[in-house]
């Protein structure tokens, strides 16, 4: 049953739940053994199914493919192994017919080396886009700014014997910075955006945006140069393709982050990317501190944005913003294997993470989708998909899609050797054991309960666009928090979340007096539960237990 | 009309009956009225009255018991199963009432803390579980109210310290809304309530409970404590620091210190104890050259007086021991005394998280973890608190005698819990002897 998109509702984002997708690694539609753009098409109705509302597609433009296709060297093409223009515009009409929208990933700061205006600008120093890019005959400017890829990268500056300078680049030396103090380059790049929103694509995700300007005696970091451009590209998208997305990667504390915002006139959305490590923390050291702490210290984001909150995602997780002990702790404890650490952060999959816990799984997933913010999830988490952290860079959490017990787990009809990548093929995590198929058949799957989960969120806008309150509690094992809308006719919808972040079972005291007479009704099962009256409510959990309630008026049959 | 002296012989029994009594080895000889005053005379009434209570040991004591009344027909909920918390019955002109502690009648509850704060409107009451010298009541989750159970002469610690520490800048406390104070006697304290938090003994429990669990090293496991620790060891300093500041402080007399410990343990009559070893241990004070200072301190400083918030460790009840007189509370002493506060209180979690375990506490590898975990979380108390700037102008500098500092406050503290558990909680004089015994060999 298809749900029709309402193109009419401008704050869509503030509800959705987003999913991940690598287009190489979902589905294989012409046995080349990559996936491709026709495949992701043919796995729209799995997607339907799940019930996600949004694709975010990573990059598949043009690229040598050095960085995932994070180094674009034509903004208007697709990577030919993917297809085609009208490949995209295809998957992009199908999405929509089943009620799902597509965003894309946009590298506005760097393009490949290999991208012809590159190519162009290295080769003379007076050529017309000799100043697209940063240029410098020293390599001791802006000594600033971090070196972010520093398993890789010695300095942010690397020699080009062609032009005989050196030029900027803030990831991997084969990206190089485009020169955003040029005004052809701002233009440009506004063409980039325009050319695929006139595609159908309902917005971005703008990868690695705090970098875009640099200036002296700086870090190079949230200038509010990068702002203001920032801002004339929300201006443009909301003059000429109103009710698209711009969603912001900015790898920054909550407090940085938010200028993101700015007035609400900047990004729709930015990922909140401290949270992640502390839901991590937070259930090692069985204490809700590392959570609250952090909640505690995201200001409030202007009307109509939203963050976007995950666990696991293509890259690392990251723990640039974290602190140094709480950088050591999560080492020792998530990465014992020296080969799981990638640049600054670990390189592995949600359920290896997890001990392939699934009670840990579920509680995260509710946690995921309970907070505020809108919920990205990364392909393959729900099915509980393992990785290969002998593969190279952040290969390893990128392996092929497992859809059935068959060869190459049904992702492709290539020859085994002829994968990208190859699947995974161990006991606990390999497609033998872990695939779609599997899980579709099995009612009690995670897979299904996940699906559920969706479900009762959508049914709910309260967990998108609520109020956030956490509950006091004398357990520090215990999280409790509120999320209350003001609904039409003065009714208030009222959702409320406990959790036990800890192996053991934990009794919980909430003081709920402000909300005595109401009935909480656990939401999986519809169960009502006694009554909230003055005294403290009491509550106990099973090892790593949650429940989501919604509190009725008492006598109501709601 | 209420005769007092009717209430003032129902508290023989009813005193011994309260935690906060906090004499369970001293017998009541006589009671008499201080104070009393009828704060409310529509039913249920409040009244307030003061009892100075002698001993047969000869020394003697103020307690405040607000007191509630009503009719004894009333029967009301609130009442029910708080049966210690019943005075008795006594004759009124409106007949026969029964008479109460005031604070577990949520209408006296608010008549009370509205008497003491005007300016606040509160609707809700929760009291809190009993503590050991003095009884909190939180109002709409918002505000919490500490009555003194044991009142004295001068202002009271908790009161003075919290608000000299509010206007030296430490942030990591409750400052008080409103005090409550008669005739130079501080009786009640209102205060923010903090909300999101959780006890220190508790973390630390939580901890624990892991570590013993999964019988990880404490340093790996997930329960780990240490940077929890270290975070209330920077804490601590800076509230030194800031103490220092609103106080002053004067050169530090370790001989005094030796002297003050030695006597109270001439009080302790604890037969476990070696008296020779323990005043030994205590003469090592008097080869300290660098002391450091003496200044006010917390002076009863554990887990318990921890507070974890999203805005990280609150400090919280400056009252001081409450064992020792008011006078010797208020005295200045070293630093180093609350640190030692602090590394027992860790001693003491291990040990009751193991005790917690029934059977399997006697585990020689449990044991052994518990050791464990104690340490690695004193190392980073200790790293944390000495590292934190300025503390080198409080405590001693050279390395050894600060050591020596330390170790006869450990011993001291741990002598003082001998004496409080053997009057208290028999079965717990386990753990503090373990630690006296384990100073000693060291």
């Amino acid at each position: 049953m298809a749900r029709p998109i309402d193109f009419g509702d401008a704050r869509w984002y503030q509800r959705a739940v987003f999913y991940e997708i690598s287009v190489r690694g979902f589905y294989d539609s012409n046995g080349d053994g990559t996936g491709d753009l026709r495949g992701l098409t043919e796995k729209l109705d799995y997607i339907e199914w799940l019930g996600v509302d949004c694709l975010w597609l990573l990059p598949f433009y043009e690229s040598p493919l050095r960085d995932g296709g994070y180094d674009i060297s034509d903004f208007f093409s697709v990577l030919p192994a993917y297809g085609d223009v009208k490949d995209a515009a295809q998957l992009i009409e199908e999405a929509h017919r089943r009620g799902i929208r597509v965003i894309a990933d946009l590298v506005m700061n760097h393009t490949s080396d290999q991208h012809p205006w590159f190519q162009e600008s290295r080769s003379s120093r007076d050529n017309p886009k000799a100043d697209w890019y940063v240029w410098n005959d020293d390599d001791q400017r802006w000594s600033e700014a971090r070196i972010i890829f520093v398993d890789t990268e010695p300095s942010n500056w690397t020699w080009d014997p062609q032009r005989e300078q050196y030029y900027w680049h803030r990831f991997f030396h084969h990206q190089p910075d485009l020169n955003y103090a040029n005004e052809e380059v701002r233009d440009a790049m506004l063409d980039v955006v325009r050319f695929w929103l006139d595609l159908g694509l309902d917005g971005y995700r703008l990868d690695a945006v705090p970098y875009l300007f640099e200036r002296d005696g700086t870090n190079g970091e949230n200038l509010p140069e990068t702002h203001e451009y920032l801002q004339r590209v929300r201006a443009t998208v909301d003059a000429e393709f109103p009710g698209r997305v711009l969603l912001a990667e900015a790898n920054q504390w909550p407090s940085d982050v938010v200028q993101y915002f700015g007035d609400g006139d900047e990004c729709h959305m930015c990922f909140h990317f401290p949270l992640m490590p502390r839901m991590f923390m937070s259930i090692r050291r069985a204490q809700r501190y590392p959570i609250t702490e952090i909640l505690a210290q995201t200001p409030d984001i202007p009307d109509g944005c939203q963050w976007g909150i995950f666990l696991r995602n293509h890259d690392e997780l990251t723990l640039e913003m974290v602190t140094d002990e709480e950088r050591d702790y999560m080492w020792s404890e998530y990465a014992s294997d020296p080969l799981m650490r990638r640049n600054i952060g670990i390189a592995r999959r949600l359920f290896p993470l997890l001990d392939n816990d699934r009670r840990i799984a579920e509680l995260f997933h509710a946690l995921l989708f309970s907070m505020p913010g809108s919920p990205v999830m990364y392909y393959g988490d729900e099915i509980g998909m393992g990785d290969n952290i002998y593969l190279g860079d952040r290969d390893g959490v990128r392996t092929p899609m497992q859809w059935t017990p068959d060869r190459n787990a049904g992702f492709s009809r290539a020859d085994f050797a002829q994968l990208y990548l190859p699947t995974l093929m161990d006991p606990v995590y390999g497609y033998q054991a872990v695939n779609v198929e599997g899980e579709t058949r099995n009612p009690s799957s995670f897979l299904h309960w996940l699906r559920r989960m969706l479900e009762i969120r959508r049914e709910h806008p309260v967990f998108g666009i609520g109020t956030f309150e956490v509950l006091s509690a004398e357990n520090p094992s215990v999280l409790a928090y509120l999320r209350r809308l003001e609904m039409e006719e003065g009714r208030e919808s009222i959702v409320l979340c406990v959790s036990n972040l800890s192996r053991f079972a934990q009794p919980v005291e909430l003081m709920l007096a402000d909300l005595a007479g109401k009935v909480p009704v656990e939401m999986i099962g519809r169960v009502p539960f006694p009554s909230i009256g003055e005294l403290p409510y009491f509550v106990t959990l099973p090892p790593y237990g949650f429940y989501w309630f919604t509190l009725h008026e008492e006598g109501s049959d709601e | 009309m209420i005769d007092a002296n009717a209430i003032v012989s129902l508290l023989p029994d009813f005193l011994p009956r309260q935690r906060w009594y906090g004499a369970v080895d001293r017998e009541v000889a006589g009671v008499e009225v201080d104070a009393f005053e009828v704060l409310r005379e529509e039913t249920p009434t409040l009244a307030w009255l003061l009892a100075d209570v002698s001993f047969e040991d000869g020394s003697s004591a103020t307690f405040q018991v607000p007191i509630g009344l009503r009719p004894l027909e009333q029967t009301e909920r609130f009442l029910e199963g708080k049966g210690r918390s019943f005075l008795g019955d006594v004759d009124t002109d409106d007949g026969p009432a029964l008479v109460y502690d005031a604070l577990v009648d949520p209408e006296l509850a608010l008549a009370l803390v509205r008497h003491i704060a005007p300016g606040e409107d509160v609707h809700r009451v929760r009291p809190l579980n009993v503590e050991q010298s003095n009884t909190s009541v939180v109002y709409d989750e918002r505000l919490i109210m500490k009555l003194f159970r044991r009142v004295a002469e001068g202002p009271n610690p908790d009161v003075e310290m919290t608000e000299a520490l509010a206007s030296a800048g430490f942030g990591h406390i409750s400052a008080p809304v409103a005090a409550w104070r008669r005739d130079g006697r501080d009786l009640a304290v209102v205060r923010e309530f903090l909300d999101g938090g959780t006890v220190g003994w508790a973390l630390a429990l939580t901890s624990l409970r892991d570590v013993y669990d999964s019988r990880n090293d404490p340093s790996e496991s997930g329960g780990n404590f240490a940077p929890e620790a270290g975070r209330l060891g920077r804490i601590t300093a800076e509230m030194h620091l800031a103490l220092a500041k609103a106080f002053g402080t004067s050169p530090g007399d370790p001989a005094a210190w030796a002297d003050a410990m030695k006597s109270n343990l001439a009080r302790s009559r604890a037969r476990q104890l070696d008296g020779k070893a323990i005043r030994a241990k205590y003469e090592q004070l008097r080869k300290v050259k660098d002391s450091g200072v003496a200044m006010r301190i917390h002076g009863d400083y554990h887990l318990g007086q921890t507070m974890r918030t999203d805005r990280g460790w609150y400090v919280l009840d400056f009252e001081g021991e409450p064992a020792v007189p008011l006078s010797e509370r208020r005295a200045l002493s070293s630093p180093l005394r609350d640190v030692a506060g602090m590394l027992r209180s860790f001693h003491y979690a291990a040990q009751v998280a193991l005790v917690e375990r029934g059977e399997g506490a006697d585990d020689a590898e449990l044991r052994a973890l518990g050791r464990r975990w104690e340490q690695h979380v004193s190392d980073a108390f200790c790293a944390e608190y000495f590292g934190t700037d300025g503390i080198d102008a409080l405590v001693p500098q050279d390395e050894d005698d600060r050591q020596r500092v330390l170790d006869a406050f450990v011993l001291a503290k741990a002598v003082y819990e001998v004496g409080y558990e053997l009057a208290n909680r028999p079965d717990w004089v386990g753990i503090p002897l373990e630690a006296v015994t384990r100073i000693l060999e060291s």
